[in-house]
């Protein structure tokens, strides 16, 4: 093509500059004749990812070229295509158009080295996925942690612990208490295998902890052979005493229904009670949640004066259960520590409480 | 709580920088090249990310013995490894790592030269 002076370009060799332009376009250009596939043009970036072109070369031996369908109706038909410059592999996106020229039809092939756009979105890729782990393994992780802290807490305390930091104790007026421990503990444990033994100890708080659960108590916590459950906290129930009775019961009848099967007799004692009770969690780095008070106290007067499979309450907790149980009274007894008190033996719950327990 | 190179570096944005930078050398230089001609780019790029992320205590482990297990069938040789480990250096230095902290993340390599070099 001659240089021609372009008129709206005044000093502006319009050849040389798009030689200039092709030249330095960081996209790998050729164009061939669409008949017979020879190159007919292509500039140094084209060169440079196809450093080993022959001469004479024709495009279809280079590069994937679409078929003559693929063009209809479409300006440009794009493909992928992975070569190797030198050892290297490279992405390409090429672009490939067809343009009808005088001289006859010719393709126009425009090369996009896209290597490391695809590098960095493996890297992206693998980099989330690892931090997608790491992100499961912290939520597995935390809820580990939760899980840990609920079975110590009750779930509202533990919700004021995580939002304040703190906690302040509370008092609650209406609660109900259970303390629960077993007949000649001590010497059983002597007795036989210990492991075995509290490996049964274990089996059988668990399932006292399903009964607690279930009808509305919440286990505070167990000491030794010792039980203690609560309701009325840290949710205020009106039948905080049923439900402590109901607990009372079943646990009793677990306690029996586990003995007929089993070589190891197991007998508790139980006292439910009623009264005042503060929770609290107790400790900075080690804590625990427990409660405190009358109610607490009196429970635990209430199981001492318990015989073996025996569950005693005091006249204030036998006034709010009497529409309900059946239980035997045991007339005046004093009472450690409170003072002299009408006593009475739970026997069993009444038929329509449905429970069909005693 | 001590703060890791993966943070005081930047976290993935230096990391990515290396990777990149580590890969290109890798794949220019005559002794290394020929180690990496059959391997799929995104796999390759996969665990240098890991591997470099885990090098600087980020969000990643390699224990050793998946070290090994990787390079078990690549017959790796000293010279590769000296060569790796000469790039990699170059490359921490060139990202702009201090002095203490190139030598301790190419120690942690150089220490695991035997799981990864399995010829003579």
């Amino acid at each position: 093509m001659p240089a021609q002076k372009d008129a709206d370009g005044p000093g502006l060799d319009r050849a040389a500059f798009n030689k200039a332009l092709l030249d330095s376009v960081g996209v790998g250009l050729a164009i061939a004749e669409v008949n017979s596939g020879a190159i007919l043009f292509h500039n140094p970036r084209f060169l440079e990812l196809f450093p080993e072109l022959p001469a004479n070369a024709t495009i279809e031996q280079i590069v994937d070229v679409p078929e003559d369908a693929e063009f209809q109706g479409a300006g440009i038909v794009i493909r992928e295509q992975e070569i190797k410059i030198k050892r290297r592999k490279a992405s390409l996106l090429i672009h490939f158009s067809r343009h009808s020229l005088p001289e006859g039809e010719v393709m126009m092939v425009e090369c996009h080295n896209v290597s490391k756009v695809k590098e960095l979105e493996y890297m992206i890729e693998s980099y989330s996925k690892m931090v997608e782990k790491n992100a499961r393994d912290l939520r597995r992780e935390k809820e580990r942690a939760e899980r840990l802290l609920l079975n110590i807490m009750p779930k509202s305390i533990y919700e004021e612990l995580k939002s304040f930091g703190v906690t302040t104790p509370q008092r609650y007026d209406h609660a109900s208490v259970l303390m629960l421990d077993f007949v000649g503990f001590t010497s059983m444990s002597v007795a036989t295998d210990p492991m075995s033994l509290v490996s049964e100890l274990n089996d059988i708080f668990t399932a006292f902890d399903r009964i607690s659960e279930q009808f509305g108590c919440e286990r505070i916590k167990t000491m030794g052979d010792a039980y203690m459950a609560v309701s009325g906290i840290p949710e205020a129930t009106p039948d905080h005493a049923q439900n402590v009775a109901k607990v009372a019961l079943l646990c009793r009848r677990y306690v029996r229904q586990r003995g007929k099967t089993r070589p190891q007799d197991w007998q508790c004692r139980i006292g439910i009670a009623t009264g005042p009770v503060i929770g609290s969690i107790v400790g900075v780095q080690k804590y625990v949640y427990d409660i405190f008070g009358p109610g607490v106290n009196l429970a635990s007067r209430m199981e001492e004066m318990s015989g073996p499979m025996e569950i005693t309450c005091d006249q204030d907790f036998y006034d709010l259960i009497r529409q309900d149980f059946q239980a035997e009274p045991r007339g005046r007894a004093e009472v450690r520590g409170i003072g002299e008190k009408n006593i009475y033996s739970l026997v069993s719950a009444n038929e329509a409480l449905d429970l069909a327990i005693g | 709580m001590e703060q890791n190179l993966f943070e005081k570096y930047g976290g993935f944005s230096t990391v990515s920088r290396i990777v990149m930078r580590f890969y290109d050398q890798a794949l220019d230089s005559d002794i290394l090249a020929a180690y990496f001609e059959d391997i799929e780019m995104e796999r390759l790029i996969d665990h240098q990310t890991k591997f470099v992320a885990s090098l600087m205590g980020g969000p990643a482990s390699y224990t050793d013995e998946m070290l090994k297990q990787l390079h078990a069938h690549l017959d790796i040789n000293d010279e590769a490894f000296d060569e790796m480990a000469t790039l990699f250096r170059a490359t921490l230095e060139e990202a702009g790592l201090d002095a203490d902290d190139v030598a301790a993340v190419a120690g942690e390599i150089v220490k695991r030269r035997s799981t990864i070099v399995t010829t003579s």
